[in-house]
């Protein structure tokens, strides 16, 4: 059975601790990925559940077998590189073999799977040829397919679609999660791209200087980031986020002025915070809407994609750049004054001390419970 | 042509000397062309690639086809393939003392055998050193140091060492007496003195080869041993299946270059044996080819020098054989 369980998972290079006391649990058939930027320790995490490096701490499960001491071969777990490390000197036949001939398997069988595995991938035209005469996209597949043929319990990806170009990215992006549907088996993948954590994904951990961050749905953690870190890091392009002060406490949420004489007011449990109090608030780039009351926005410069624009600029009088999204045609000329305001309810609102997100009003949190 | 002003010492030092280069170098540029440029430069080490290299073959290939004992082409008689012929004239090659030029046929023989040891030796004992050195083992960089340094040695001064190492009264034997061992003229005796020539050997040029074989090492991916290691291979699958093939064309190298300079030995040797003793037992091809031109007051070049055209060519065959098997394994 291809479940994890990660209790207090240490790893330190000598003096540098890389991870700090992980804790983490994935059901089986799940896809969950590792995301987090360079550094962050999500390929030492992937690898430790390899088997490729020692824990300095702490102790793997998977299957509810302590794995701690076993081989990478005894944990029954497969790994697609992000180099494929395909075996050069050997045929693509030979590379889905060499694993199953270790193991001993009887040819017959070795001869099924790497058959059931070569359908499954295409691969069929490609076996008697050796990996350089085979192109990126096809490498990966028979990378995919040394994995599949074990029939491991637990897949592990590492940045897999990094050297593939942008096309091919987003189609082996769905071959993979095809192929989850199909195997239901528990994969584990690890990223530093936030739009192949949030398409792929049942569950993503977010990792930053060797901690988890968040762990949860892709858009569990897009509405309710825990943090300022988690909140900046997914969604793209990236969070606004202003200065403020809670200038009144009501019932149902608090009134922040972020000055430009537009009071805003935020959905947070009025018990956590006081009147006077400074505050970070975090907006979307797609959560502001346009025209009418609101703060007052000059245009630097936008992108159109066709579908949708995005417009940089300022707040009259301030530095700080602000992204503001808006679907379709929209051309702003430089120097334009819009007005923006918050989508009511879609504020996030952090502690500046501390980077964490506010509790949010009660029943905004019951309804988006509700919701989920 | 004009370079920027460098303001640090060296960029001043470098501008100088461009400086003086540049009106020379650009009215060679003129006079020649700027695509002929380049064998402008290549032209003296070329001239001198010539005078040592390439003429010597052109003399030696000529003088294969003289006779007499005089130095100058011009002293000497034209007598065709007569040296090859007293070379090669034999009434069972199997057995040197039927041939004409015996001494000849008893260093072919000892040079086979001693190249078929050598070869193996220490290509195996580099192979298990690098392998070894590949490791991350404490104190890796003096290791490597220490196995490469004989390399760095004179010949002669290898040979003198180890003639002094396996005297009659030299070190090995104190050690065997202590051991209660009775002491042995190493170098006297036929079996032991082909052994230590063997080891001595090996030992010179075995730094050489570790260091090719450990680059190759050193150029295989960490991936491919971490996806072995998931693939459940064994040290032993490990070694052969992915370590070996993919050393292959590193191994070529080095047996290329092993065989050849194998073939060649003559200075340790030379020194440690006495000049290939005991008899005629260490006696190789290349001394037989120095005693004939210079060994004795004979001047035999005609002879030698028909003796080395055909070494050329039997390790030009050697080495064309090889590269073809590589490239066989290649594709």
């Amino acid at each position: 059975m291809g479940n994890l369980k990660l209790t207090s998972v240490t790893k330190s290079f000598g003096a540098l601790t890389v991870l700090h006391d992980i804790d983490l649990t994935i059901d089986n058939g799940k896809f969950v990925v590792f995301v987090g930027p360079s550094g962050c320790g999500k390929s030492t995490l992937l690898r430790i559940i390899a088997g490729l490096e020692d824990i300095s701490g702490g102790g793997i499960e998977i299957g509810g077998r302590d794995v701690v001491h076993l081989s990478p071969a005894e944990r029954k777990i497969a790994m697609v590189f992000q180099s494929y490390a395909l075996y050069p000197h050997m045929s693509v036949r030979k590379n889905l073999a060499f694993g199953l001939e270790n193991l001993k398997f009887k040819r017959s069988e070795i001869d099924a799977r790497i058959a059931e595995a070569a359908r499954m991938l295409a691969l069929e035209p490609y076996l008697d040829r050796k990996p350089r005469q085979l192109s990126g996209g096809q490498r990966q597949r028979v990378a995919i397919g040394r994995s599949i043929v074990r029939n491991p319990d637990i897949f592990l990806f590492d940045e897999p679609l990094s050297n593939l170009d942008a096309a091919l990215r987003v189609q082996t992006r769905a071959e993979i999660t095809r192929l989850h549907r199909q195997l239901k088996t528990t994969m584990i993948y690890v990223t530093h791209d936030q739009v192949e954590a949030m398409t792929m994904a049942d569950e993503i951990v977010v990792l930053n200087g060797g901690r988890i961050e968040q762990v949860g749905t892709p858009l569990e953690l897009f509405d309710k980031p825990r943090n300022l870190f988690v909140a900046g890091f997914l969604g793209s392009p990236r969070m606004n986020i202003l200065k403020g002060k809670v200038v009144a406490v009501g019932e149902t949420g608090v009134t922040v002025d972020v000055g430009y004489g537009v009071p805003l007011q935020a959905r947070i449990d009025p018990a956590a915070v006081a009147a006077g109090q400074a505050v970070l608030l975090g907006i979307r780039p797609a959560h502001f809407a346009v025209g009418g009351e609101g703060l007052p926005f000059v245009v630097q410069y936008h992108e159109s994609l066709g579908t949708e624009t995005y417009v940089y600029g300022t707040f009259e009088g301030s530095e700080e750049q602000v992204i503001v999204h808006q679907a379709g045609h929209f051309a702003p000329e430089r120097g334009a004054l819009l007005r923006i305001m918050p989508q009511p309810g879609r504020m996030h609102v952090f502690d500046p001390d501390s980077g964490l997100a506010l509790p949010r009003a009660i029943e905004e949190r019951s309804a988006a419970h509700e919701h989920a | 042509m004009s370079t920027p002003k460098s303001t640090d010492l060296g960029g001043r030092a470098l501008d100088f000397v461009m400086g003086i280069v540049e009106a020379p170098i650009n009215g060679f540029e003129r006079l020649m062309g700027r695509k002929r440029m380049p064998y402008l430069f290549l032209a003296p080490n070329l001239v001198l690639f010539g005078i040592f290299t390439f003429l010597p073959i052109a003399i030696a290939v000529g003088y294969a086809f003289t006779g007499g004992t005089g130095l100058f082409v011009s002293d000497r008689p034209f007598v065709g393939f007569d040296n090859f012929r007293q070379l090669l004239q034999c009434e069972d090659y199997l057995r040197p003392g039927s041939c004409r030029e015996s001494l000849f046929w008893t260093a072919i023989w000892n040079t086979l055998w001693f190249v078929g040891f050598n070869v193996v030796a220490t290509l195996l004992v580099a192979l298990v050193t690098a392998l070894i050195l590949n490791r991350a083992i404490a104190a890796r960089g003096f290791f490597r140091a220490m196995f490469f340094y004989p390399v760095l040695l004179s010949p002669v001064v290898i040979g003198l060492i180890w003639k002094w190492f396996l005297d009659r009264n030299g070190l090995l034997n104190a050690f065997l007496q202590m051991l209660g061992v009775p002491p042995e003229i190493f170098l006297l005796d036929v079996g032991w003195s082909r052994f230590f020539v063997v080891v001595v050997s090996v030992w010179f040029h075995m730094g050489f080869y570790t260091l090719i074989l450990l680059a190759g090492l050193q150029a295989i991916p960490k991936d491919l041993y971490e996806a072995a290691a998931i693939d459940a291979a064994s040290p032993r699958r490990t070694l052969f299946r992915i370590t070996l093939p993919l050393l292959g064309p590193n191994l070529l190298v080095v047996l290329i270059l092993l065989m050849i300079r194998s073939v060649q030995i003559f200075d340790e040797a030379w020194v440690l044996t006495n000049g290939g003793g005991p008899g005629t037992a260490n006696s190789f091809i290349v001394q037989y080819i120095y005693q004939m031109a210079f060994g004795s007051d004979l001047r035999l070049f005609g002879l030698a020098s028909a003796a080395s055209v055909l070494m050329g060519l039997v390790l030009l065959a050697l080495t064309l054989i090889q590269l073809r098997l590589g490239r066989k394994m290649e594709s």
